[in-house]
């Protein structure tokens, strides 16, 4: 009996099987895919996104289902239709909150992942841009729904970001008005913002994820000793260094899935507005056409971008200076030509430079966190050139570099702050005494890079001798 | 001298995040140039438990506060679990004011009658009460005080140059402002801190003060409607993602213990 159902049931899954590539396809890709052995706990927000992505996708389903978008109803629909009068909605609607900036959580932490142990590297460059274009419309997505709930800060959030475009001069606001729809941030506004937000954006994050996994499979996983595994391969041709994705990562991104959801409802149970970092507390507020908030800012994921538009006293060009980060991160490996891909085999300066990169996004996150005053925008304006020195910098570190070299750079970098400098006083933009108390900034960060680079030659020096083989195993090396 | 030993290898990390750090707080001086002296809000402890100060709270906010604010954000039939009661008492002790049971709660006033009265449409209290912490709310509820320069003759603590009229002057009385030299928007001005009776109303301040804390109590209870399910669904659920946690690190420990770092033999693939 047993045997009979048992040989029934082969008998269906294999007429599909014949038909669609299912079992092939679950062995060439998943327990049979090679994985190097020695991923670290990095490695685990990659899997963790794309569990956020289906978590978003479903919660945003029921939202989807019983939301208005109508200025007249969406705010109540929220509030009241979602929030209260729909069995369970507060805890979808939550989930969905908090699914977002946890979402920016993970892809943040991945990218840098990726940036650490050179992952966009050859042969990784299409995987590495497809990433971006990931968080780019990740970045669209998350603009997007952040209107829906039609609160003051949404509003006035989408109102500051379609008038971006109106520094494009004399063309500028027939678009802004094209995209909105109307004059102002308006009905018209809102029916296509939730139309791209369900519909148009998913599909496109959901393709450009299978274009980024498709790619991955294609060139293989990297991994923090940077060590091709596919060069050293058994009589079999399995990557000596690698272990079959499953079951070897499946459980480990079993273990990583159940410590993420402790963290996340956590914060889903008892803390959904987090702090009101995940949800503004003036967004509890219904959108008021009349009424300005007097500080207008986007939620935390984009504090950093915030800075940078703030920053420069131009909106084009503060335009063009956070739009500019983006191509920065998507030039990563033109910038960085640098044979050795982890960090851990590169020299004292480039590891001092990956952490500067860090810490200056965070600290310009903090800054545009605070109130716009002068004193913000300055920091703002010389964080921002610290952040882009740190990718600058990077072409430095492509090879050893003559002394001759290096002073060339460090002068080519201070010219280049003072310029930027020289043109902050030309236009009068802030005090003399706020931009000469702040100016050290980038000067020093410049000087400390390119200054340690020529006095001691060994920091500017890449490990001796790369592994071949990988150096540990497991998740806790 | 060997590379790993060079104390510098380390160095310029640490000046470079001692600089950053140097900056920061500097950084953080910038909220001087907006700073306005916050007065203290007084402190306030609220029992969701508590029927008797829901009912209360209920009752006021329901007979004299909808007459000017609406609170959208529930409707008369989701309350009577709240406040313990059942449809007929509900209906009894605190009433629809007209509307259906099952209706959201709206202003009593027509909007061209609050345009003529106080010119700006009083906000819906079912965010206010999500916006504001308790603390803030039972210090703007008990800190009305007179400021003839205001077209309604009131001001408050808790909110400067507010519009909302003193509504609770037959109940509290009026009250006169504690006035200090402070901050407003970083320049000096006279800042109000606090309150003191000038006038007596019909009730004592203690029974006042009991009041303004069940109209908070009702109106948390309200903008937080489902504090209870989360702390008790809370629990489980996480606990049992600690579970899974500790399980699947066992899994995990299991399968890995094979897998050894130097060693050619721990897989043999295509066996």
């Amino acid at each position: 009996m047993n045997s009979n159902i048992r040989s029934w049931a082969r008998g269906v899954f294999g007429w599909f099987d014949d038909r669609l590539p299912i079992s092939a396809t679950w062995r060439s890709q998943v327990s049979r895919y090679p994985a190097p052995k020695n991923f670290n706990l990095w490695y685990i927000f990659g899997s963790l996104a794309l569990l956020v992505l289906v978590l978003q996708l479903a919660t945003g389903l029921f939202l989807a289902i019983h939301y208005q978008p109508n200025p007249h109803l969406a705010y109540w629909s929220v509030l009241r239709g979602i929030q209260r009068d729909s069995r369970w909605g507060w805890l979808i609607r939550d989930m969905h909150v908090v699914g977002a900036s946890a979402f920016f959580v993970l892809v943040y932490l991945h990218m840098y992942r990726g940036i650490m142990y050179g992952s966009y590297k050859k042969p990784r460059e299409l995987l590495w841009l497809v990433g971006i274009f990931i968080y780019l419309a990740l970045a669209a997505e998350a603009f997007l729904g952040y209107l829906l709930p039609w609160g003051q800060m949404s509003y006035w959030g989408s109102a500051v970001v379609t008038n971006f475009v109106t520094a494009v001069p004399v063309i500028g606001k027939p678009i802004a008005t094209w995209l909105r729809g109307s004059f102002v941030v308006d009905l018209p506004t809102l029916n296509r913002f939730f139309v791209f937000h369900v519909f148009l954006m998913p599909i496109l994050l959901l393709a450009l994820v299978l274009v980024h996994l498709i790619a991955l499979h294609h060139v293989g996983s990297n991994n923090p000793d940077g060590v091709e595994i596919h060069d050293n391969v058994n009589e079999t041709s399995w990557p000596r260094d690698a272990v079959p994705f499953h079951p070897y990562y499946t459980v480990k991104d079993l273990f990583a899935v159940s410590i993420f959801f402790v963290v996340f409802f956590w914060f889903v149970f008892y803390n959904p507005s987090g702090w009101g970092f995940l949800l503004d507390k003036l967004n509890y507020t219904p959108a008021n056409i009349l009424h300005t908030p007097a500080d207008i800012h986007p939620l935390w994921f984009f504090l950093p971008f915030y800075a940078m538009l703030r920053g420069v006293p131009d909106k084009l060009y503060g335009i063009m200076t956070f739009a500019g980060s983006f191509a920065l991160l998507a030039c990563l490996p033109i910038l960085d030509r640098n044979p050795v891909r982890s960090i851990r085999y590169r020299s004292t300066l480039y590891k001092v430079n990956i952490l500067a990169m860090a810490f200056s996004f965070l600290w310009l996150g903090l800054i545009a966190h605070g109130l716009a005053t002068e004193h913000n925008m300055v920091y703002g304006l010389h964080v921002t050139e610290v952040f882009y020195m740190t990718f600058f910098a990077l072409p430095f570190f492509n090879r050893r570099r003559t002394i001759r070299t290096k002073v060339i750079w460090l002068l080519a970098a201070e010219a280049l702050v003072g310029l930027i400098d020289l043109w902050m006083y030309s236009i009068h933009a802030h005090s003399w005494g706020l931009m000469l108390l702040t100016d050290w900034i980038p000067a020093l960060y410049a000087l400390l890079l390119f200054g340690l680079a020529i006095v001691f030659p060994a920091l500017t020096h890449d490990a001796a001798k790369l592994p071949e083989r990988l150096t540990a195993g497991g998740i806790f090396h | 001298m060997t590379k790993q030993n060079s104390p510098l290898r380390r160095h310029p990390i640490a000046l470079v995040l001692a600089a950053w750090l140097a900056a920061s707080f500097s950084a953080a001086a910038a909220w001087a140039s907006v700073a306005t002296t916050q007065p203290p809000l007084k402190p306030i402890t609220i029992n969701l438990q508590d029927k008797a100060a829901l009912r209360n709270g209920a009752l006021y906010t329901l007979h004299m506060c909808t007459a000017c604010h609406s609170l959208q954000g529930v409707r008369y039939s989701s309350l009577r679990r709240m406040l313990g009661m059942s449809e007929a008492q509900f209906k009894e002790v605190i009433g629809t004011n007209g509307h259906h049971y099952h209706d959201t709660i709206t202003s009593s006033m027509p909007s061209s009658v609050i345009d003529a009265f106080v010119k700006i449409l009083p906000p819906d209290l079912t965010y206010i009460a999500r916006r504001h912490s308790p603390a803030f709310l039972y210090t703007y509820l008990t800190s009305f005080y007179v400021d003839p320069s205001r077209p309604n003759g009131v001001n408050n603590v808790a909110f400067n140059n507010v519009a909302m009229p003193d509504v609770f002057a037959s109940l509290q009385g009026l009250q006169k402002p504690v006035m200090t030299q402070g901050l407003r928007y970083g320049s000096p001005a006279q800042v109000a801190i606090g309150v003191e009776p000038l006038t007596k109303g019909s009730m004592t301040q203690a029974q006042f003060d009991r009041t303004a804390r069940d109209i908070v109590t009702f109106l948390y209870a309200v903008a937080h409607p489902h504090e209870q399910e989360r702390s008790r669904l809370g629990p489980w659920i996480i606990g049992l993602f600690v579970l899974l946690s500790v399980l699947t690190y066992l899994i995990y420990r299991l399968y890995w213990r094979r897998v050894v770092s130097t060693e050619e033999r721990w897989w043999k693939v295509g066996k």
